[in-house]
């Protein structure tokens, strides 16, 4: 039995969370968004209870469910009033054992689904998001958008989403958490009730190739009509989970872009005042995943805004940081850290990814202690190890026509290429 | 944890300054665990505590009566650029020391400004609580406003104003539908002020707005979470007893709105790939008794899966992405806020009609009873989701502190609601839901 409890009896709440280890990383090519659809449509309820009838229940229980999709997991999270746990924890075992998975709400979902990917391309930062994943990784998996693509989901097929829901979720490979006003053998009992064959099981760890970074700087502007200011990011492969560099590495970028005071923001706002936010981000899973830097400069001066940000970035990468930035990054982090776990639910969020995406246990157990033993030169050859300065993606949201030539004339861009904003 | 008066007693012994001695006010209990109390200072500055070690953390928030309706035309979104302006540089510490000696203490700040308040925050590890203090009380007293700060503030305060509004549709269209559903009122104008404006202000304006409304008596702080009231009570006063209650704050005034008779309709054309109708109805104030009806209401047209409105346009007609509502929760009557996202192709008319129809038939036959049941149980969670952390305790209680003028009150906020019947749902829809006393915005589909 995989049941994790984190107990706290301040509010009377209590979170659930049932977690599957299978995620947009199983979506065959050509039909991503397949495990998004399949975890949505278990969220329309169980057999025997029309969709109707199952929100009504929620909603009198005093509960919220929800259904995240990432590349390795799916969850389904709940929430409810501590009164009414055990018919929740009714509910979803209904839910999860015996889904309706109903063509007439699935013809339904797939139109949603299809309608929300349009609806997507009114946010610019999200557009600039999407497209800079999409230019760093290319054909690899980790470039798929977890929701898919408008003809990515029109293929799609019921059978598909039963045979996904029958080969990762029907035989039980999946833990339950709870966490909240519920003390630890109560919480145990009645999800080993309603649960009865959940089994510790590892999920399939599929087997993903080794990303590979593109030579060279390449550009990609995104070509939307009247934008006065524009979405700016820049970034490489960053690091492996299993990394030995990986928390040297994240000292090294809380150091650079990831806090206020660091140099990206000082630089970026605090001097020039350029774009309200400015930070560095560095991203770890099993193949190497980005690192990036994101801001939101006015177009007029988004290809000066870019231009800094490479000096800054090749300032870090040949210097390094300083001791007293080191430091003050080590404290940022360790201090800091109480707020990963200042709640049962995030006690628990941090436990289910040990489990469920192959964190090891010391990551989150000795964190404050792998912070504070990075030394100025692990944090520094990481650093020059892992970001290059040569191969870089640029993708910024703008109106080509205002931005195209000055961000041509950056140093080392070998390509640009402009695409349409609502190209599917 | 001593009584208040024992507390108050020990705080104020051998305090001679007027400003720097401690009242209490209130003390109320929130459950079995918690309470909380409400003591003021001589110089008029409130603080209210609630001590909770569920967590190692405290938050600790600095609320202002302040926002944009203070501001008066060409100088729109002052409050909002003197928030950026509350990080910079004061008499004891240098541009920078503020953001560093709170990341550096693992503490996360930042801010908020709406129309009748601007707050000021930090979610911090218990033991920076002493430096938050410190810090805090600093920059209500001692903040330098140099041109230099204020024009990089300004830059950033554009860019925002393009990123939240210029180039975001949702953005554009509340500003017109604020502009436009007020006639008189402050609250036609942006928070975030017009380009403009932001680009008009002068150092001279910030020295006098921070003159007129940062002091003690306009400014409630409340300190949430694992803490020593004795300990955190007696450094309040350390670092604020010696500041002067004596700024002049502005008397509110009082702004009377023409009653609106007829609906208002505007066109936004945008590069938007599906087309939005956004409708505001003049709503009242949130102090008033029909506001709890009124938030009701809205759980059953539009709270979650099982409302109404999201049944009807998102999943059996799908005529929508999704539909959303919301009473703006201010001190003068406001606006009840919906949206309706379209589908491509999907006729405004049609949409439209049907939630005039919705709308006619809640107001004439009122919720079920199985609908009042699911919307309490809904606004008994969120209302439970939002005290989750310190830092959400501490902005409840700020935000009723400042505009209800009881932070205890959200205790209550509850109860008013159980205290609803379909009668009053009925009746408040009937009365304020009717389309003559709405705008609406029609966002147009502009190609590329």
């Amino acid at each position: 039995m995989s049941v994790l409890v984190e107990s706290s009896g301040v509010l009377p709440l209590v979170d659930v969370e049932i977690a599957f280890a299978a995620g947009s990383l199983q979506d065959p090519a050509g039909r991503e968004g397949l495990a998004l659809l399949t975890g949505h449509l278990m969220r329309r309820g169980p057999a025997g209870l029309s969709q109707q009838r199952f929100e009504d229940r929620l909603a009198s229980l005093g509960a919220r469910v929800s259904v995240q999709v990432s590349m390795r997991s799916t969850r389904i999270r709940a929430t409810v009033l501590r009164r009414n746990f055990e018919p929740l924890l009714g509910l979803l075992s209904d839910l999860v054992w015996r889904p309706a998975l109903r063509a007439s709400d699935f013809a339904k979902l797939k139109r949603q689904a299809q309608a929300a990917l349009i609806s997507r391309l009114d946010d610019d930062q999200t557009l600039a998001a999407l497209c800079f994943r999409e230019a760093l990784f290319g054909e690899h998996p980790y470039a798929r958008a977890q929701g898919g693509t408008v003809n990515s989901l029109a293929r799609i097929s019921l059978q598909q989403v039963e045979s996904f829901y029958a080969r990762n979720i029907e035989k039980g490979a999946f833990l339950v958490g709870v966490a909240g006003d519920v003390i630890d053998s109560e919480a145990r009992a009645l999800v080993s009730s309603h649960f009865p064959s959940t089994k510790r099981q590892k999920g399939k760890d599929s087997a993903v190739p080794a990303t590979r970074t593109r030579p060279g700087r390449h550009v990609i502007i995104v070509d939307k009509p009247e934008r006065t200011q524009t979405q700016l990011y820049i970034g490489t492969l960053g690091a492996r989970t299993r990394d030995r560099k990986l928390f040297p590495l994240i000292v090294s970028n809380t150091a650079f872009g990831g806090t206020f005071s660091g140099p990206l923001m000082q630089e970026v706002r605090a001097v020039r005042g350029w774009s309200y936010s400015a930070y560095s981000r560095l991203l770890h899973a099993k193949q190497r995943e980005a690192w990036y830097m994101s801001t939101a400069p006015a177009a007029e001066y988004s290809a000066d805004c870019a231009a800094l940000q490479l000096d800054l970035l090749e300032h870090w990468i040949d210097r390094g940081i300083k001791k007293s930035q080191l430091s003050f990054a080590q404290r940022w982090l360790i201090n800091s850290h109480c707020f990963d776990r200042d709640t049962p639910s995030k006690r628990l969020e941090s436990r289910l990814d040990v489990e469920l995406l192959g964190i090891p246990r010391n990551y989150v157990e000795k964190h404050d202690e792998l912070v504070a033993g990075v030394s100025l030169q692990e944090a520094n050859e990481a650093t020059r190890a892992r970001i290059s300065t040569r191969d870089l993606t640029i993708v910024v949201v703008a109106t080509a026509n205002q931005v195209a030539s000055a961000f041509e004339q950056l140093p080392g861009v070998k390509s640009l290429e402009i695409v349409p904003f609502d190209r599917g | 944890m001593a009584t208040p008066q024992v507390l108050i007693e020990r705080l104020n012994r051998g305090v001679q300054k007027r400003n720097a001695r401690w009242a209490l006010l209130r003390d109320v209990a929130f459950g079995d665990a918690l309470r909380l109390r409400r003591f003021r200072l001589g110089n008029g500055l409130t603080v209210l505590t609630l001590v909770d070690r569920s967590a190692p953390t405290v938050s600790y928030h600095s609320w202002f009566r302040v926002g944009s309706r203070h501001e008066r035309p060409g100088k729109t979104g002052l409050a909002h650029l003197f928030e950026h302006l509350m990080f910079n540089a004061t008499r004891n510490h240098p541009t920078g020391d503020f953001d560093r000696l709170m990341e550096g203490a693992g503490a996360e700040a930042n801010a908020a400004t709406w129309t009748d308040w601007t707050y000021y925050y930090e979610n911090a590890p218990r033991d920076a609580l002493p430096l938050l203090i410190e810090l805090e009380a600093d920059r209500m007293a001692n903040l330098v406003l140099r041109v230099p700060q204020v024009s990089s503030e300004k830059e950033v305060v554009a860019n925002e104003r393009k990123q939240r509004v210029d180039d975001d549709v949702e953005g554009k269209a509340l500003e017109l539908l604020y502009e436009n559903a007020f006639v008189r009122h402050p609250y036609r104008w942006p928070t975030i002020g017009s380009m403009d404006d932001i680009r008009g202000f002068t150092v001279k304006d910030c020295r006098e707005f921070y003159r007129t409304h940062y002091a003690p008596s306009n400014a409630t702080i409340i300190i949430a979470g694992d803490f020593s009231e004795l300990k955190a009570l007696s450094l309040v006063q350390k670092h604020y007893g010696g500041l002067s209650g004596a700024r002049r704050i502005e008397e509110r005034r009082v702004f009377k709105e023409p009653p609106q008779r007829a609906e208002r309709v505007f066109q936004l054309p945008a590069p938007t790939p599906t087309e939005k109708i956004l409708l505001g109805y003049r709503a009242p104030s949130f102090l008033d008794r029909d506001t709890p009806a009124l938030v009701l209401a809205n759980e059953v047209l539009f709270g979650g899966q099982s409302s109404r409105l999201h049944r009807l346009f998102c999943l059996d007609e799908e005529l929508a992405l999704s539909v959303r509502g919301s009473i703006s929760p201010f001190v003068d009557p406001g606006l009840f806020e919906m949206w309706i996202l379209l589908r491509e192709g999907k006729k405004k008319a049609v949409a439209l009609a049907l939630l005039d129809r919705e709308l006619a038939r809640l107001g004439s036959e009122g919720p079920t009873p199985i609908e009042l049941e699911k919307a309490m149980s809904q606004l008994e969670l969120s209302f439970l989701h939002s005290m989750e952390t310190a830092g959400g305790k501490a902005e409840q209680i700020g935000f009723y502190e400042t505009v209800v003028n009881d932070g205890a009150a959200v205790f209550e906020r509850l109860e008013a609601y159980r205290d609803v019947s379909t009668r009053d749902v009925k009746r408040a829809v009937a009365k304020y839901l009717r389309p003559s006393r709405r705008t609406r915005i029609e966002i147009l589909r502009r190609a590329s």
